[in-house]
């Protein structure tokens, strides 16, 4: 299967800390992709040098066989980007915000509009798309706000704790939606979460980081089988301490 | 560049300007009430308190001599005059509240019949407004009285009046009325067109960029395919759109001020206006066009630095001293537009601004200065590409100052 996104020695140093070390894996077409580990363990960090927010210090990142640094903006056109650092414009209403993204990504005039009705109506915007986002409650935020990352219908998804302050029903949406993205619509999502129970029922492969250092890369059932544990969670405390 | 995405990010920006009520009011709302108000409001209590300052009576201490003299009888018309004839001493004049004295050296009639000259002092603490007011009047009494006494001399000597004024001497303004205005407005219109370009920049750039920060929006806009010049062109232009309009609604809010003001003083509006020939408004509107581009361009990379809209207005204070000090300076006297003036940021604007209006500039300065203009205008969209193009600026890191005034690739 082709590969989507790709890590080649991923390295970040904030002054002389490195937060990120050497990290590399690659994630296929049509995979959820599960990224582990503690507070601090670089995951952010790792997802925002990914996207190009953060610029690495060291190795190089691909997303749909663009570099990131070398051809930003090819591989940022096929990247939707989430992580918990970023909200909505407060004075938008869903349909202005999705429109205006759509417009940033450059969506021809001619489908911005239909696809911006088809993202309403999936994620149950309709109800409230009128209303300024800074009016919406944190559930209806979470869902315009992965909404925003699909609107120029990228082939890869990067998710940094999407379900993070989310209710169960909210939360269960949004993992339905990402199965969905997969299963369906071929698209390559990684997502980082502290859930566990999340990454066994979605993530096809896994990486765990700790230390900004790569301690496990590889399916859930290696990760168990290596470990020696029935879990993912007593799995994930075994490399982590 | 692309215009669609520059396009895109100013009018999404102007969007959120314009639903906000506070940004709203504060930038053009507030301008239209607060001038017409505050003029009139001062007007009243300017006149109000002229009207009781002439109605306060105060205690005249005054030497013996000049009882049953001319001085006493053009001083006793004034009712709000309390006159005391008696000996005193200075420092009894600076122990009563609301005392003035007048003291003479001399015997006042032997002087006069002698054709001599006896000095007066009036004695008053000028630091109080109704004792300011009081002598100033008591002096124009006193006046009054020596012309009578130089009169009564002149006449006696049998000379003709003209005999005492060699020379008569007049000032002849030969400044028209627009002149005249644009050099009022001159002393201090440059110095608002200034500030309240800066002001409407401020609020707009915070919002955009600090505020967005706070508000986790602006990364956002850093993870799609547009480059940081594209997102810089659309932010300063929205920062330059409003600057622009603020400045302009408060100078048109100001000069209906003014002129209701004129019109409340008795003046003719009419005289109140400025001759600025077709050049002049070339050059006006160029510099005022590439001093808004300079602090559309210095506010967004400023307030950028900031991670919140408290620490952006932090920021700002500082900002604030560099517009207002030149300024000022620029109204000192004897400070005038020239090759070395002409190169100091503000201060060159605000002479340049206050020439144009007063009329008869030299385009080669003015010239001079417009380049100035631009080329800090040009210093400072670099330094914002270079504020916006820092991860760490964005991301809200730690900022390594070296990193913004080093050449990088945006």
């Amino acid at each position: 299967m082709e590969v989507k996104i790709e890590a080649r020695s991923l390295t970040k140093n904030f002054g002389t800390f490195r937060a990120v070390d050497a990290l590399s894996f690659d994630v296929k077409a049509g995979e959820v992709f599960g990224l582990l580990g503690p507070n601090g363990a670089g995951k952010t960090t790792t997802l925002r040098m990914l996207s190009g927010l953060l610029t690495p210090s060291g190795g190089e990142a691909f997303i749909a066989g663009h570099s990131m640094e070398k051809q930003q903006q090819q591989a940022r056109s096929s990247l939707g980007f989430l992580t918990g650092d970023m909200d909505l414009y407060r004075r938008l209403n869903p349909v202005e915000l999705l429109t205006y993204f759509g417009q940033l990504y450059e969506v021809p005039k001619a489908t911005l509009s239909a696809r911006v009705d088809k993202l309403v109506d999936a994620f149950g915007i309709t109800d409230f798309k009128d209303r300024f986002c800074e009016k919406l409650s944190t559930g209806q935020k979470q869902r315009v706000s992965i909404a925003r990352t699909l609107v120029h219908d990228p082939a890869v998804v990067i998710l940094d704790e999407p379900t993070t302050g989310l209710d169960i029903m909210a939360s269960e949406f949004i993992l339905q939606f990402i199965k969905k993205m997969a299963q369906e619509e071929g698209k390559t999502v990684i997502f980082s979460t502290h859930h566990l129970d999340e990454v066994e029922r979605l993530c096809d492969r896994i990486a765990i980081i700790h230390q900004g250092k790569l301690e496990h890369y590889g399916t859930i059932s290696e990760v168990k089988q290596r470990t020696q544990k029935e879990n993912l969670a007593d799995a994930f405390f075994q490399l982590v301490n | 560049m692309r215009t669609k995405i520059i396009s895109a990010i100013f009018r999404k920006e102007i969007k959120e300007v314009l639903r906000d009520k506070r940004m709203l009011y504060l930038i053009i709302l507030l301008p239209f009430f607060l001038y017409p108000v505050l003029f009139t409001l001062i007007g009243k209590v300017g006149q109000s308190q002229q009207e009781k300052l002439s109605t306060q009576s105060i205690e005249v201490l005054v030497s013996p001599e000049l009882k049953g003299t001319a001085v006493e009888e053009a001083l006793a018309q004034s009712s709000e005059l309390k006159l005391n004839f008696t000996d005193f001493e200075e420092a009894t004049i600076d122990t009563m509240s609301n005392g003035i004295g007048i003291k003479l050296d001399v015997p006042f009639d032997q002087t006069m019949q002698n054709n001599g000259t006896a000095s007066i002092q009036i004695l008053a603490d000028q630091s109080k407004d109704l004792l300011q007011f009081r002598s100033r009047q008591i002096r124009t009494v006193l006046q009054g009285v020596n012309q009578n006494l130089l009169k009564a001399r002149i006449d006696g000597a049998g000379l003709n009046p003209e005999f005492a004024k060699p020379l008569n001497i007049t000032q002849v303004d030969l400044a028209s009325d627009q002149e005249q205005a644009g050099k009022a407005l001159a002393s201090f219109l440059p110095m608002i067109i200034l500030l309240f370009i800066f002001v409407g920049c401020i609020y707009i750039a915070i919002d955009i960029t600090a505020g967005e920060k706070e508000r986790k929006t602006l990364q956002t806009i850093f993870t799609a395919p547009i480059k940081v010049s594209e997102i810089i062109a659309g932010k300063f232009a929205a920062v330059f759109t409003v600057g622009i309009v603020s400045a302009f609604m408060n100078i048109l809010s100001l000069m209906v001020a003014i002129m209701i003001q004129v019109k409340f003083m008795g003046g003719e509006v009419g005289s109140f206006s400025i001759s600025i020939d077709p050049m002049g408004w070339f050059w006006l509107c160029l510099i005022i066009f590439l001093i808004t581009v300079f602090l559309a361009a210095l506010t967004l990379a400023v307030v950028l630095l900031a991670n919140s809209y408290k620490e952006a207005q932090s920021y700002v204070s500082p900002l604030m001293m560099l517009i207002i000090i030149p300024a000022v300076m620029s109204q000192m006297p004897g400070m005038e537009l020239n090759t070395s003036t002409a190169l100091i940021p503000m201060l060159n604007i605000s002479l340049a601004i206050g020439a144009i209006l007063k009329g008869g500039f030299s385009t080669a300065m003015i010239a001079m200065v417009a380049g100035m203009a631009l080329l800090y205008a040009v210093i400072a969209l670099f330094f914002a590409s270079q504020t916006f193009g820092n991860e760490n600026v964005v991301t809200g890191e730690k900022i390594d100052f070296k990193s913004l005034f080093s050449f990088r690739k945006s």
